[in-house]
């Protein structure tokens, strides 16, 4: 009966909120707002790209004077310039429009700016002249390199590939820090879209009177881990409607949005991470959603609960301030305290896992700490449901409320 | 029962039998939701027990249970049947029962049309009606209704009366808290009357009529009423009295002193005392004070 209940609850609550408009809003605000970033980018990307190649491509006559000696004559005559030794000649020739442009390349083009004279067309076309004037530098530098592997590395090219030992054994740097972080954002994703609907889930029956139905109806262990089950579940629909424009964006757009391209391969499961981070990401999010729960059965309506939803979501972004002393100091002492402190631990923790510096013993005993403590908060919670949430419109005390379980009835408040 | 430093509830015991219809009843404050809500494990007793069936309360006994709470209030955003068929599960029903039955008692109660609409968009009466299907859906066998007709029009209670005869008849035991005293008498086998968290009476509804004395006699008169040691005057004016006496009075020997002290009587009609006027002794100042809530 119990189990089936439990399965009724989930699936109850799963549908009702799955047909809330308010869900699909927030729900869908995130990967909307992603989409509409993601065409900015992509028009932008594709105007600037057929702006600057038109500029590069663009056939102007124009003089220079070359100082420097890089630039070729040949490749500039392909562009259309023609060398002088008068650069006021040239100027003025500009300025009496009987010359498009003029290029004056300093001895030194690597630490001197190249004066580009030109006849003014509108500030986006004035631009070609500077582009012209580049690529011809460009061209000639890389003409007189005679080398296609010199041009590449002096253009900035050219892979370093780092391996790094810890204790005689292969670190995975980088790649070894995705995987493990994802639980970070799957963390912050669930307690911040979901924190509100934790805190709701069990106000609602408060607020319409429908506790005692429930309470002679359902167990309120059950009652309870059903919620916190499809609040779970809406938070993996969440997160999915959330990936889908990234993955879309990847598949189809990933050369027009510039993105770079992920290799997988490359990614490092360390096990002892990955198991460490699962452990605290349950924990934590048993521990915050038994404590918005609880919180919950206190209060009379969500407003009044909002304050301490607010402290809690303090709570999980504290850790970020002393984040250049997570990765760096691991054993300070402030970091020691945020690790093992419950409602700061799973950032903290997961931040510390992902960079590799919470030895397996601490990520052990964070996550049992952090499951003994979600199993005592929910146990609480249950109980402040069960006695306290028929003081309907009025704050529970939770002394009464827990009293009650050891046979002395506080007065009802309502 | 103890709220804090006060005793809400002492040395109450009464059982009540498979099958019968059974009255709670009580001024407000005299601790009859609080002994529902200890039975049904929303409270926790300081000492003694409640047991249904030989058991302490358990939510796996919902689906043998009907539990109509002083305190009503449903899923309100949601439909109609996706409300009922929720509760149709949780008492055992699989989907497909619970929505049958559910359309079957909307068609019943002329709220078919409402099926798929939102509980919160349904007028008060409406809601009743949903929250009474809640009550009584998968036929329970016991039935606790806290004051059932509060809040109920006329057309609803009439309604609601007519379900609770249905489901005596069907074997449903039923354990009614109410303040209708005329619902008592048609109703009700056994009853007790809780005063300040005791019993106050408890058996048939006779026993007790018989316990609080007996009879009243309803007089018309001409004359002069003359005072007796063998009744009190309850009420008298415009020719028209009230006599309350002892059960076992000499009811002939009153009317012929009444002849022989000269009053004409043209109607002498003795019967036991209604529960109303029961209540009103024992609850009078309470109610006039319009003491608390349970």
């Amino acid at each position: 009966m119990a189990r089936h209940n439990l399965s009724t609850v989930i699936g109850f609550e799963f549908g009702r909120n799955l047909s809330k408009p308010r869900f699909w809003i927030i729900t869908l605000v995130v990967p909307i707002a992603l989409m509409v970033v993601f065409a900015l980018v992509l028009l932008s990307n594709s105007a600037t790209s057929a702006t600057t190649d038109a500029q590069k491509k663009a056939h102007i006559s124009f003089s220079y004077l070359d100082e420097s000696g890089v630039v070729n004559d040949a490749i500039a005559a392909k562009f259309g310039g023609t060398p002088t030794s008068d650069a006021a000649a040239a100027i003025a020739a500009v300025k009496a429009g009987t010359s498009q442009a003029f290029f004056d390349y300093p001895a030194d083009p690597a630490k001197q700016p190249v004066k580009v004279y030109g006849q003014d067309k509108d500030i986006f076309s004035n631009g070609v002249y500077g582009s012209v004037a580049q690529a011809l530098l460009q061209t000639s530098a890389q003409q007189k390199l005679n080398s296609p592997q010199l041009v590449k590395l002096a253009s900035g090219g050219g892979d370093a590939v780092t391996v790094t030992y810890r204790d005689g054994k292969k670190t995975a740097g980088f790649n070894g820090l995705i995987a493990p972080m994802l639980y970070l954002v799957a963390f912050y994703l669930l307690i911040i879209l979901l924190g509100n609907q934790m805190l709701a889930s069990t106000l609602e029956e408060k607020e319409n009177r429908v506790t005692e139905m429930i309470l002679t109806t359902i167990n309120p262990t059950s009652l309870i881990l059903g919620k916190i089950i499809s609040l779970f579940a809406l938070g993996l629909v969440q997160m999915a409607v959330f990936a889908l424009p990234l993955v879309v964006a990847y598949t189809l757009f990933r050369t027009q949005l510039n993105i770079p391209t992920l290799d997988l391969s490359n990614l490092s499961f360390d096990p002892q991470q990955m198991l460490v981070g699962a452990l605290i990401l349950i924990g934590g999010f048993a521990l915050f959603t038994g404590t918005l729960v609880a919180i919950g059965a206190i209060m009379p309506t969500a407003k009044d609960a909002g304050p301490i939803f607010g402290v809690l979501m303090i709570l999980i972004f504290i850790p970020f301030y002393i984040v250049t002393l997570v990765v760096s100091d691991p054993t300070a002492p402030i970091v020691q305290f945020f690790s093992w402190f419950p409602y700061s631990a799973p950032v903290t923790a997961l931040l510390r896992n992902a960079f590799g510096s919470l030895p397996l013993w601490q990520g052990l005993a964070l996550g049992a700490e952090l499951l003994v403590l979600a199993a005592l908060v929910l146990r609480i919670a249950v109980q402040l449901f069960r006695y306290g949430s028929i003081s309907y419109g009025s704050r529970v005390s939770v002394r009464n409320a827990l009293a009650r379980r050891r046979g002395v009835e506080a007065r009802p408040t309502a | 029962m103890d709220f804090g430093d006060t005793t809400v509830i002492h040395d109450l015991s009464f059982d009540v039998r498979r099958g019968e219809t059974f009255g709670f009843l009580g001024s407000n404050g005299s601790g009859k939701t609080t002994t529902l809500r200890a039975l049904l494990g929303i409270y926790r007793p300081t000492a003694g027990r409640l047991l249904i069936d030989g058991t302490p309360f358990n939510p796996d006994y919902a689906n043998r249970l009907g539990y109509l709470p002083e305190e009503r209030g449903l899923y309100k955003k949601e439909s109609v049947i996706d409300v009922m068929t929720y509760f149709g599960r949780l008492k055992g029903l699989d989907k497909h029962s619970a929505q049958t039955w559910s359309l079957q008692y909307l068609e019943r109660v002329e709220i078919g049309d409402k099926a798929k609409t939102r509980v919160d968009k349904l007028s008060g009466g409406q809601q009743q009606k949903v929250q009474l299907g809640v009550t009584i859906m998968n036929n329970p066998e016991l039935l606790i209704l806290d004051e059932p007709t509060k809040g109920f029009d006329p057309v609803n209670r009439r309604l609601l009366m007519d379900i609770i005869d249905e489901q005596r008849a069907a074997g449903a035991t039923v354990l009614m808290v109410t303040h209708q005293m005329e619902e008592v008498e048609r109703l009700c086998d056994r009853i007790i009357l809780l005063k300040d968290g005791a019993a106050r009476a408890y058996g048939t509804v006779t026993e007790v009529q018989e316990e609080f004395g007996g009879l009243t006699i309803t007089l018309d008169y001409s004359g002069r009423l003359p005072t007796s040691d063998a009744y009190t005057i309850a009420s008298q004016g415009g020719g028209h009295a009230v006599l309350s006496v002892d059960t076992g009075a000499d009811l002939a020997g009153i009317l012929r002193g009444l002849m022989d002290a000269g009053v004409t009587v043209s109607r002498f009609e003795p019967r036991r005392r209604s529960l109303d006027d029961i209540f009103v002794e024992v609850y009078g100042d309470e109610a006039a004070r319009g003491e608390g809530s349970d």
